[in-house]
């Protein structure tokens, strides 16, 4: 070889070793928590899928989860790993409208950011389940304004998919529930109105004078999103319709007998996310009843048979609210196309019939349609059926999702008129 | 030909290209390697992680209440004792730190000495919600959606108790029960037509305080529910919840404190006393002869609901909750409410959270027994909001019974040492400070060789609180101890001046041996046994290890009060929480 050749090939060797030492120096730089500096691009050692999960579901999606990283899946050879974080669709709504989890502004380029930047990208929600599709729009319109753009989608490949429902029903103590009936007929909110305002209490009503008054259970608004829920359904039956405008909930007289209803609440300051848990732990002493996430009323009917003297009966309204769930995928770059994908993964396998049929033993009811109410013994609507729990709702009137300026308006009522 | 490179001028280009070439990519990874270094050695530094705490720590500490106090320390360091780790080896340790409720909420709001809190009741966590939110307001108006915005975690219950009347058996079956359901009104009613009844109910510092004087307020305004802050604080309700704690015997730390009283004084110190239903059921376990029983109010009680709840801390300069505490605390719910612990708080007399436990099961305290009802209550009373919830702690300062206190201070020469003559100040500051009724009068009496009343009784007016102040900060060390002359001198001053229908009570300190005094101790027990009339109550304090315990313990004795050692690092705590007997 001539000697002009060794030195070309001489040089080449030098380059190499320059770019494998700064590789090996690069690495060692990079202290494993860090994400890779290509958030696409880079194959990473693990996918991880954080979904923020609605509190109603999350003990069935952990479960589901579970499964799903026993069964070491993979994603183009690398092993997805699932984790679970509970919040409440509310709080989640607010902290993504402060921006609390670090979503990057409209300009930000991935390719640039610093170590601490993407470190901070470390722990950004992969998926987001809320209680209500309501939920999602709201948190869009929030960054629509932010960014110029939805970041979780109606349409496509990573559109929000309902995983399962459940629906608003009455909860009451049966003793109560028979006085209410014999006296009103059926459970509805005017009903449990005229109750709630009953001067002489439950006496007055043909009940035991040593139940006191009417006591109401609906979650605090500001901590559960069921409270808004229930405060939606109750406007729906005062007018007569599905469809509620911010007009109608400043409507005078209305906002009166809104009011005297919420007065009937015992305690909003010890209503936490978990009303329906809290109703079975202080029972009857609380609330003698009230409209709350069917699931919810069904995995904690047996706390309540165990802890209290009274069993509790389930009603179904005739304005009926109800969440869905909906699965919805992080669009933005914050998160890696491989984690978009290992989202999907997990979507699949929670929508899939084995996972449909477990949420049977939470009291939800699955989104797939192959999958019955009744598909498995340990299925909650087959064990409390004599609860008065119903495979298929009676006639009722589905409520419209409300709108963000409905939403913000109850808001802003109960802390002016009830919180406060 | 001109335009054609000779071999060696293409040799010398080709090297030169390729040199060129080498430099760059030199250059380009210099660069690219240089800059992730430079990351990782000086960005990450600023990535959250905590200065001056181990960015690992799995320490968490938890602030508690006192009533819960002993039981949570018990589970805390059985959970220590199991030595769980986290994923990179740390161990998880949980230590607690014993907090009255009302403080809990105040030290929460800016760099509290702990991560987590455990108070008795949501109540608190409600307060401190709102306080936060109102201390951050500018966050939330720039926030569309004004939720989510909180100190803390989402609580978690580990047990609960209803807040109960305590009564003996025989107190119990007079108010009517088991054949009636007695009410808040029936005590009432009894405390002020029966002058020989004796009841208490803690500060509003407390859950059960809180509620019983919320049930007085209720009551003044003829309400069972809707109490507003114009109910609350319109003259009749005034005037019914002061005829009611009239009859209060003397307020106090909680029920932990009066458990103790009642098993030291007996039967009859008390008839009555609000308190959980686990204290009823504790005492029965454990006391022999008459047995207390729980009765259920029947207007309605509230729950002491033992919420544990994590800080989100991290606001200004406040160090961050690191990854293993939050393992840890994570790990210490799953241990509170496994079934093993919950039927532990089972034995112990709280319903535990656990709902898969039923109360009347074999072995519980509740089966077969009727002090104690699992089935009840059968109705709460309605908590107001957190606003009205503060006019009532706020407009009780102006309602609850008066006091009259003497502070008998040592100022005798060895109060010099270790600065104990400075600390006294600040403590007396503070006890000044902490007392706020309208009706409340104070007064300072000194003894070293002599007694010295430097002020007589007088009101905690603005002008009468800032007078008192100016005579603590002169006080002055010298002399010897003539102790039982400063208690004498006090008690002449209260049943001369005192008023019958108010707590008359003397708060004396000494760090030393009594060795000046005229009269006796003998002298003075046989004054304080025969006087009637004006009821004194004496609190005793042991300052330091050479102090006159037996003394003192006599002292309080046989004025019915309690004795206390303190030292230079909590006495000042100590006459914060003597206060609030008053």
């Amino acid at each position: 070889m001539k000697r002009t050749r060794w030195i070309f090939v001489g040089i080449l060797v030098v380059v190499a070793l320059i770019i494998g030492v700064a590789i090996v120096v690069q690495r060692s730089g990079n202290d494993g928590n860090t994400p890779d500096t290509e958030l696409v691009l880079e194959q990473p050692e693990t996918i991880t899928v954080r979904v923020l999960t609605a509190l109603p579901v999350e003990p069935w999606v952990r479960s589901a989860a579970e499964t799903y990283n026993a069964t070491q899946p993979t994603l183009d050879g690398v092993p997805i790993q699932v984790e679970i974080i509970p919040m409440d669709g509310l709080t989640a709504l607010g902290r993504w409208d402060r921006n609390d989890f670090g979503a990057l502004g409209a300009d930000a380029d991935v390719a640039n950011l610093t170590a601490a930047e993407k470190a901070a990208l470390a722990s950004f929600p992969t998926v987001w389940i809320p209680d209500s599709r309501y939920l999602v729009e709201l948190a869009n319109a929030s960054y629509k304004e932010r960014l110029g753009r939805d970041v979780f989608l109606t349409d496509g490949e990573y559109r929000a998919r309902p995983i399962a429902i459940s629906l608003f029903t009455w909860g009451i103590y049966e003793s109560r529930a028979n006085v209410l009936t014999s006296r009103f007929g059926d459970i509805t909110w005017n009903a449990i109105h005229d109750a709630a305002v009953a001067k002489g209490g439950w006496p007055e009503l043909g009940g035991d004078p040593a139940w006191g008054f009417f006591k109401l259970v609906v979650p605090n608004p500001n901590k559960n999103a069921g409270g808004l829920a229930a405060m939606v359904a109750a406007a729906g039956e005062y007018y007569g319709r599905t469809d509620i405008s911010v007009a109608d909930l400043t409507e005078p007289q209305f906002q009166t007998w809104l009011k005297e209803l919420m007065g009937s609440v015992t305690d909003f300051s010890s209503a936490s996310a978990y009303t329906a848990e809290d109703f079975a732990l202080f029972g009857y002493s609380v609330g003698d009843g009230g409209q709350l996430l069917e699931s919810d009323l069904l995995q904690n009917m047996q706390g309540i048979l165990t802890r209290w003297d009274d069993p509790l009966k389930i009603y179904y309204p005739r304005y009926v609210t109800w969440f869905e769930f909906p699965y919805t995928i992080w669009v933005g770059p914050e998160t890696s196309a491989l984690e978009k994908n290992a989202a999907l993964a997990f979507q699949r396998f929670l929508l899939g019939e084995e996972q449909q049929k477990a949420a049977l033993a939470y009291g939800l009811r699955p989104t797939n349609p192959n999958v019955s109410l009744d598909a498995t013994p340990e299925s909650l609507f087959v064990k409390w059926k004599d609860r008065g729990v119903e495979m298929v709702v009676p006639r009722s009137d589905a409520m419209r999702n409300p709108d963000r300026e409905v939403l913000l308006a109850l808001l802003r009522w109960f802390e002016l008129n009830v919180a406060n | 030909m001109s335009n054609e490179l000779s071999t060696k001028q293409r040799k010398s280009l080709i090297i030169g290209v390729v040199g060129i070439i080498v430099v760059c990519a030199c250059a380009i990874v210099a660069a690219w390697a240089g800059k992730s270094a430079w990351s990782t050695l000086f960005e990450t530094e600023g990535n959250g992680t905590p200065t001056g705490q181990n960015a690992t720590t799995a320490e968490l500490i938890v602030a508690v209440s006192p009533g819960m106090a002993s039981t949570l320390t018990q589970l805390a360091e059985q959970f220590n004792a199991n030595a769980y780790k986290t994923p990179d080896g740390s161990l998880m340790s949980v230590h607690t730190l014993t907090v009255v409720p009302e403080k809990m909420v105040e030290q929460s709001l800016a760099n509290p000495p702990f991560q987590a809190l455990a108070p008795d009741s949501s109540l608190w966590l409600n307060q401190l919600d709102r306080r936060w939110v109102a201390a951050h307001s500018s966050d939330e108006e720039t926030s569309l959606i004004p939720i989510g915005n909180r100190r803390f975690g989402d609580p978690v219950r580990y047990a609960t108790s209803p807040v109960v009347i305590a009564a003996w058996e025989s107190v119990a079956r007079e108010l009517g029960w088991p054949d009636r359901v007695v009410g808040w009104r029936d005590i009432q009613q009894k405390a002020t037509t029966d002058t020989t009844f004796k009841w208490n109910h803690p500060s509003t510092g407390h859950a059960s305080g809180l509620l019983a004087t919320l049930a007085e307020f209720y009551a003044g305004a003829g309400l069972t529910r809707g109490l507003t802050p114009e109910a609350a604080t319109a003259q009749t309700t005034l005037d019914y919840v002061r005829a009611v704690e009239g009859t209060v015997r003397f307020y106090g730390e909680g029920e932990d404190v009066i458990v103790q009283r009642l098993a030291a004084e007996g039967r009859n110190f008390l008839d009555a006393f609000v308190a959980q239903e686990q204290v009823v059921i504790a005492w029965n376990q454990t006391q022999s002869g008459e047995r207390l029983v729980a009765l259920y109010p029947a207007e309605g009680t509230l729950w002491a609901d033992h919420p544990l709840a994590l800080l989100e801390l991290g606001a200004s300069d406040e160090t961050p909750l690191t990854a293993n505490q939050r393992r840890t605390y994570q790990t210490f719910v799953t241990f509170l409410t496994s079934p093993d612990v919950q039927r532990q708080l089972l034995a112990a007399g709280y319903r535990p959270a656990n709902l898969d436990i039923r109360l009347d099961e074999a072995g519980s305290p509740f089966a077969g027994s009727t002090a104690a009802d699992w089935r009840q209550p059968q109705t709460t009373l309605q908590i107001p909001a957190a606003s009205v919830v503060e006019v009532v702690q706020n407009v009780w300062w102006y309602t609850k019974r008066p006091t009259n206190v003497y502070l008998v201070v040592d100022t005798s020469g060895s109060m010099e040492e270790s600065d104990k003559i400075d600390l006294t100040r600040v403590a007396l500051r503070s006890f000044v400070e902490q007392i706020r009724g309208d009706r409340d009068q104070v007064g300072l009496i000194a003894f070293a060789s002599e007694v010295n009343t430097l002020r007589s009784l007088q009101p905690l007016d603005d002008a009468g609180r800032a007078d008192l102040n100016r005579a603590i900060d002169q006080l002055r060390a010298t002399g010897n101890t003539a102790l039982i002359d400063g208690v004498w001198e006090a008690y002449t001053e209260l049943t001369l001046r005192g008023n019958p229908e108010a707590i008359n009570a003397i708060v004396v300190m000494t760090d030393g041996q009594e060795n000046n005094s005229r009269h006796s101790f003998a002298e003075l027990q046989q004054r304080l046994r025969q006087e009637h009339g004006t009821s004194v109550v004496i609190f005793t304090i042991a300052f330091g290890g050479d102090a006159d315990e037996k003394l003192l313990r006599s002292m309080a004795e046989v004025g019915g009060g309690q004795f206390r050692r303190a030292q230079e690092t909590d006495i000042e705590e100590l006459y914060k929480i003597i206060s609030t007997y008053f």
